[in-house]
């Protein structure tokens, strides 16, 4: 099976990197890529889910292939274009093309060349081979709001909590946090972000036993303060101005062969002001430096002011709010879900963090399932079975 | 493929997109091993796995307009979340991949399923077997079955065919479901005419072309089960009319008030059989299994035990191993 997490250093030597793209050009490509599926996809109605999936292939894809060969913005068209399908929620390869170009400026949309839906359509078995057809991918939002209903204290603040919990998990996509960690864990951290930010402090919660020190325990088993923290940093520090003004603004496309490394880095320019992607650069949350005093404040701002600020960063889907507290609008299609139980395991890597199989089959008769993940020697399997005779 | 000398070099004039992957270099097929009426399945080495056997499902998929059919890449997409559970009678699903090639041409893609390769298939195992099974084998085997069925109905995947041939044997005894959840992919498809279909494992329902569920898989498996003790077909009709004769003189012929309603056959065009003893056909056979068998082949698929009701049926209950 596919693997689909990595380690900080697997993340910095990337094939763009050994291609020549510095990591802050790349992060940059990944941001830009990012938010334009999220503007392309909310433009075009696209569910959050949808949106999301299409980040994460986008993601994904670039562990395997350099920005120089692939450029991101066809990339992006055709990740939306994949989830849409997967998601059940398909776009004509040409309406996404057309809302791209609307997107983008026309030197950006030029790199599609005469025959845009062509390009688009030969990069999908690209991409489908790149991901290993592994096409089901899980988001945090759903864990946030199954997390959200355990928790007790004031409606009101709750809700607020997580909104913008929500909003984080959002703003998360442009990160490579889906390349690092579960999406368990990801609603965790920022739901304790959002928790310190709009100073709603859990102290009880539903199914709460001794063993238990915080609320996060019951969900994610040996999560430590110091991942939490560094999932909150990664995305705080995409509101921070220093990381929005590295590489060319597209990589040279000439074949890497031809251009020795190291040699001709890429040029490192301010982003035009013309591009109707452009990031703002204001700075909202005071960016908190790593190794500093790792106590998250909430900024000085009144976040109810600092929040609108955002908007040029989110797009319309994400003003609405997420679903109410504590009867959800659960991120589910209407109908009957096609695929009941989505739930990826967890990959056995990092040993302090250990999602405990979740009870969340809600509304289908509870039955035996089989544990998350490989099912391992040891622990019996979920219903008795005949061993050969 | 159209390149333009102005803009940047486009996807298309990648002249070999395969080659980026080399998908073909990465299994090494060696023989076949059967052809269904859908694809081909090939024995192959896995050449970046220190040469592991497998066995590669070749599919062919029409490319629409907007490239590979949502339904197929949804099939795809459930299979990988099912194989992340590893249910133990359930094949493998190792890797997907495509071949690619003359994709403008022929408006298709040729999908490869990789799957672990197992021995031999319940049909070969029957066939090749010096005697009766024993008692134990087959209700092992047959819980097997059931546990795998079970497994795909509480992801609300039908398998639709299921019989001996899709049902893999490995080298303990244990038993593996195979060919399931591309059942939409294979509508799209042209049909192998020359290939026939089986038709002792359909249910009536099936038969007679009214709307079916998961209960036509715990029919099929009934069907299997009654053959784990006889390693005989149990219901061996030759043609879609004969088949339901074969059936209504096991089971009966159903009462009028049970014949589904919108079936240009009549319930009348058939003689009244009187329902036979399943202990007359299947002797020496266990009591409770008898029970059990009768309890999955009965004509009104919401009276059919479900497959859950099979592995709860005092047949398994009454003869926990240890
Ligand atoms: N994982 C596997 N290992 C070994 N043999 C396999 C495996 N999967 C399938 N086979 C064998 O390959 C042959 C063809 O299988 P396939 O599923 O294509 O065809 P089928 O069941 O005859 O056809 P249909 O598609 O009409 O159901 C069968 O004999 C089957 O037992």
């Amino acid at each position: 099976m596919p693997y689909w997490y990595y380690d900080k250093k697997d993340l910095l030597n990337t094939p763009s990197f050994r291609d020549g793209i510095l990591n802050e050009a790349e992060n940059r490509y990944r941001k830009e890529g990012a938010r334009f599926i999220i503007d392309t996809g909310s433009k075009m109605d696209l569910g959050y889910n949808t949106v999301a999936t299409g980040v994460v292939y986008f993601h994904r894809f670039y562990m395997f292939h350099s920005f120089r060969t692939f450029p991101r913005y066809i990339t992006a068209c055709c990740c939306l274009f994949l989830a849409g399908k997967v998601e059940e929620t398909p776009k004509k390869c040409k309406d996404i093309i057309k809302v791209a170009k609307s997107l983008l400026t026309e030197q950006k949309f030029g790199i599609f060349g005469e025959d845009p839906k062509e390009e688009v359509m030969t990069l999908e078995r690209i991409l489908l081979q790149t991901i290993k057809f592994d096409l089901q991918v899980e988001h945090p939002y759903g864990y946030l709001l199954k997390y959200a209903k355990c928790l007790k204290g004031d409606k009101a603040k709750l809700q607020k909590m997580v909104q913008m919990a929500w909003t984080f998990v959002n703003d998360s996509l442009c990160t490579t946090l889906c390349l690092q960690w579960e999406p368990e864990v990801i609603a965790v951290a920022l739901m304790f972000l959002a928790g310190k930010l709009s100073k709603f402090d859990v102290v009880d919660w539903n199914g709460r036993i001794p063993k238990h020190n915080a609320w996060w325990d019951m969900f994610v088993e040996d999560i430590t303060m110091e991942l939490l923290e560094d999932i909150c940093h990664q995305v705080l520090d995409l509101y921070s101005p220093q990381t929005q003004q590295t590489g060319s603004d597209s990589p040279p496309n000439q074949p890497p062969a031809k251009q020795p490394k190291n040699e001709k880095k890429p040029s490192v320019t301010p982003p035009t002001s013309a591009s109707p992607i452009a990031v703002v650069s204001k700075p909202v949350l005071t960016p908190i430096k790593n190794g500093a005093d790792i106590k998250i404040e909430p900024p000085k701002v009144d976040m109810r002011f600092s929040y609108p600020a955002y908007p040029p960063l989110y797009p319309p889907m994400y003003n609405a709010p997420p679903p109410a507290i504590p009867a959800p609008r659960l991120p589910i299609p209407p109908g009957p879900p096609i695929i009941p139980y989505s739930e990826p395991p967890p990959a056995n890597r990092f040993p302090p963090v250990n999602v405990p199989p979740p009870n969340y089959y809600a509304g289908m008769p509870a039955r035996p399932l089989p544990p998350r993940g490989p099912i391992p020697p040891g622990p019996p399997p979920p219903r008795p079975y005949y061993p050969p005779p | 493929m159209s390149s333009s000398s102005t803009s940047p070099p486009s996807l298309n004039s990648i002249g070999d997109v395969n080659a980026l992957f080399q998908t073909a270099k990465k299994y090494e097929e060696l023989n076949v091993i059967g052809t269904g009426a859908y694809g081909t399945v090939y024995k192959a080495r896995d050449l970046h796995n220190g040469g592991q056997i497998v066995a590669m499902k070749k599919v062919k998929v029409a490319l629409t307009e907007d490239g590979i059919p949502l339904s197929t890449l949804r099939e795809i997409a459930l299979l990988r979340q099912l194989e992340a559970y590893r249910h133990p009678n359930i094949v493998r699903l190792l890797d997907v991949c495509h071949g690619g090639q003359s994709l403008e041409r022929d408006q298709q893609l040729v999908l490869f399923l990789v799957f672990e390769h197992v021995e031999q298939d319940l049909e070969s195992y029957l066939k090749r077997a010096p005697g009766p099974l024993s008692e134990n084998r087959i209700r092992s085997m047959s819980y097997d079955i059931l546990s795998g069925v079970d497994f795909l109905h509480s992801h609300r995947i039908v398998h639709r065919d299921l019989k001996p041939h899709n049902l893999l044997v490995t080298s303990s005894g244990r038993v593996k479901l195979a060919d399931f959840g591309l059942a939409k992919t294979y509508d799209t498809e042209m049909k192998l005419t020359s290939v026939v279909v089986t038709l002792w494992y359909r249910p009536p329902e099936v038969l007679l072309g009214v709307s079916y569920n998961t209960a036509v898989d715990v029919w099929s498996s009934g069907c299997v089960l009654a053959q784990l003790h006889t390693r005989a077909p149990l219901l061996a009709g030759s043609c879609d009319s004969e088949q339901l004769h074969c059936i209504f003189r096991l089971i009966g012929r159903p009462a009028k008030h049970e014949w589904p309603q919108n079936v240009s056959i009549v319930v009348d065009s058939f003689p009244d059989y009187p329902p036979q003893d399943l202990a007359d056909i299947l002797p020496r056979v266990h009591p409770q299994a008898l029970d059990l068998i009768k309890g999955m082949l009965v004509f009104d698929p919401a009276k059919r035990l479900t497959a859950l009701d099979c592995l709860e049926h005092p047949y398994f209950t009454d003869h926990a191993p240890h």
